[in-house]
């Protein structure tokens, strides 16, 4: 009954627009008021309490330092030298500048942590590279919107990190090595559909007319840019730092690099770099603490296990579970943000993944994939809404792209679902 | 024309301004000092960390503690800014939609939720610290009274649900 009510209020305020935070919150305090009638204050002393505790964990430092790493990178200058870069290597001729736009994202993946960032930072750069070679704006806009949700699989990744806090058995390393594979797998994805769309629509007509870069300058130009992912994951790697301090690290280097060396960042724009992504921060710690009061009284209510028994008894097996979950998800997620997502369904998921004693790290690999889908379904793709944003085109208008960047990446979760090894090998073979 | 050789192009900074803030009654750079300063402090003590265990092969295991609490009073002081600007993480899909009233409505009903519950962290948190006070709680790391660090939740909350009143107020007063 309370258990009921806990998420009729919840889903309504949700589908009213209140902020996720706020609604997971007073839709979890409500509960444990209701459900503590003779305890002093109905309880309630619990809700600061999870507050807080929900807080105070040292591994979502992580978060903000690289969001703040994102901000950064965003505006060195790395971007445009590593498109420089790309283009030396692939050339030019149809489709080339696409694929070069989704190598570029890749590579930035492999510094910044998050989606919107990754499409910011490339959006900037290859959206009005791809109109002036003749490119239609939607097209680039789905490439890149697409392209950036590899950045939450390839390490690091914010999602990953928030999984990790939510999953006792998942480490952050383990994770960030289980995301390799399937990150650089779903950009060879995206790149197979990108490319034949663009030879079959004929786009790009000015393309090959375009002189192609000389290598060895823009190798020198683009090798800041290459060492940092180095710096970040071999770091990592190599014992030197955890992952908040690889964050660190990157930061001082990206602004090493930005203020320094490329000089695209100024004293003053530091003030705009950290309000901006100490905001960005803010908003998802918010949430991350007032999940934790919901997960609170979730667990007091003690509803989660008779829904797992009826899911778990239902009779449709483990794939079968696993094909409802992932088909609920895709739903959810097409109005839901990715850490959302992880927050409200992680701990309402948790005792299916240990009854079928699914791999921790596999499982967290198959939820990014689901939610980098997610960020470039239309009508909530954060990806998009920054690419539609610097191409200056509705997103309606990418739908007629997406749809076979989302099926082909879509393969690839299917690929990971029937060949586990996919994510569990690389954290396996270096010891995680 | 090749990017390559044109140095404008290398060197344009990316992100265009964001829209203006609307103006509010208390100014908003309070939180967006606080924010600049604590990103900041959390950046360079983490940094300092590794630098120092590695000519040292130490760290110091307090900043780990007070860096936990940097990170809390981010959340709140730029959560605070974040609610004034309406930027937190919610479905647009229907409530942006529709009349104008009712965009407007339920944009007030978001804020007046915010407002509700943050008044309910600050009043109920008021006896967190209490707690913490009367029993004599002292930090795990470095052993200071806790309440030092709690005094700020009713703190920050009550800012938070200020702005969030605040927000209700001018989301009325719109044409």
């Amino acid at each position: 009954m309370i258990a009921t009510l806990l998420f009729v209020a919840f889903v309504v305020m949700m589908l009213l627009g209140v902020p996720i935070g706020a609604a997971l919150g007073l839709a979890g305090a409500a509960c444990i008021a209701l459900a503590n009638p003779e305890a002093q204050w109905f309880g309630l002393l619990a809700v600061p309490q999870n507050f807080y505790a929900g807080l105070g964990k040292y591994p979502l430092l992580a978060i903000p330092m690289f969001v703040l790493v994102g901000s950064i990178f965003d505006r060195s200058g790395v971007a445009q030298r590593l498109v420089n870069f790309a283009i030396a290597i692939v050339g030019r001729g149809p489709g080339m500048l696409p694929m070069v736009a989704i190598l570029v994202a890749m590579f930035l993946g492999g510094i910044s942590g998050s989606g919107p960032a990754n499409a910011a930072a490339v959006g900037a750069v290859m959206i009005a590279a791809m109109s002036r070679a003749g490119y239609p704006a939607a097209f680039s806009a789905s490439v890149v919107g697409a392209a950036a949700a590899t950045d939450i699989l390839i390490p690091p990744s914010v999602a990953f990190i928030v999984y990790s806090v939510l999953v006792p058995g998942a480490s952050v390393p383990a994770l960030f090595a289980a995301g390799m594979v399937p990150g650089v797998l779903a950009g060879i994805a995206l790149i197979v559909p990108t490319v034949w769309m663009a030879r079959k629509h004929k786009m790009g007509a000015h393309e090959s007319s375009l002189p192609r870069p000389p290598f060895w300058q823009s190798l020198r130009e683009a090798s800041w840019g290459l060492a940092a992912p180095i710096l970040i994951l071999g770091g990592m790697r190599a014992g030197w730092f955890t992952p908040t301090e690889a964050a660190v690290v990157a930061v001082f280097y990206g602004l090493f690099v930005g203020m320094v060396i490329h000089r695209t960042i100024r004293v003053r724009d530091l003030f705009v770099i950290l309000r901006e992504s100490g905001e960005l921060s803010a908003v998802i710690l918010l949430v991350v603490s007032l999940a934790g009061i919901f997960a609170f009284s979730l667990s007091t209510l003690g509803v989660i296990d008779p829904v797992t028994n009826a899911i778990v008894n239902s009779g449709l097996g483990e794939y079968g579970v696993l094909a409802l979950l992932i088909l609920m998800l895709i739903t959810v997620g097409m109005f839901l943000d990715g850490v959302s997502i992880f927050l409200i369904f992680v701990p309402l998921l948790w005792p299916i993944v240990q009854h079928y004693q699914w791999d921790p790290v596999w499982f967290g690999v198959i939820l990014t994939l689901k939610v980098a889908l997610g960020q470039f379904t239309p009508p909530l793709a954060v990806n998009l809404m920054v690419s539609c944003r610097i191409a200056g085109v509705r997103m309606e208008d990418t739908v007629r792209w997406v749809g076979w960047m989302l099926f082909s990446m879509f393969l690839v979760m299917v690929a990971v679902i029937a060949w586990p090894d996919l994510a569990t090998w690389l954290p396996r073979y270096l010891g995680y | 024309m090749s990017q390559h050789h044109d140095p404008e192009a290398l060197n344009t900074p990316v992100f265009e301004a964001d829209e203006p803030d609307e103006s509010t009654r208390i100014p908003l750079q309070i939180e967006d000092w606080l924010t600049v300063i604590v990103m900041g402090l959390l950046a360079l003590i983490t940094f300092a960390n590794v630098i120092a265990r590695y000519f040292t092969d130490q760290s110091f295991a307090w900043t780990e503690e007070f860096s936990v609490f940097l990170m809390i009073v981010l959340a709140l002081v730029a959560g605070s800014a974040s609610v004034a600007r309406n930027r937190q993480i919610r479905i647009e899909y229907f409530a942006d939609s529709g009349s104008e009233k009712r965009q407007r409505a339920l944009a007030r009903f978001g804020a007046l939720m915010v407002f509700v519950l943050f008044a309910l962290i600050a009043v109920l948190s008021v006896r967190v610290v209490w707690d913490d006070f009367r029993f004599g709680e002292t930090s795990p790391g470095i052993g200071i009274p806790q309440w030092w660090y709690t005094i700020w939740l009713p703190v920050f909350s009550t800012a938070i649900a200020g702005r969030a009143l605040g927000l209700f107020i001018r989301r009325g007063r719109q044409p």
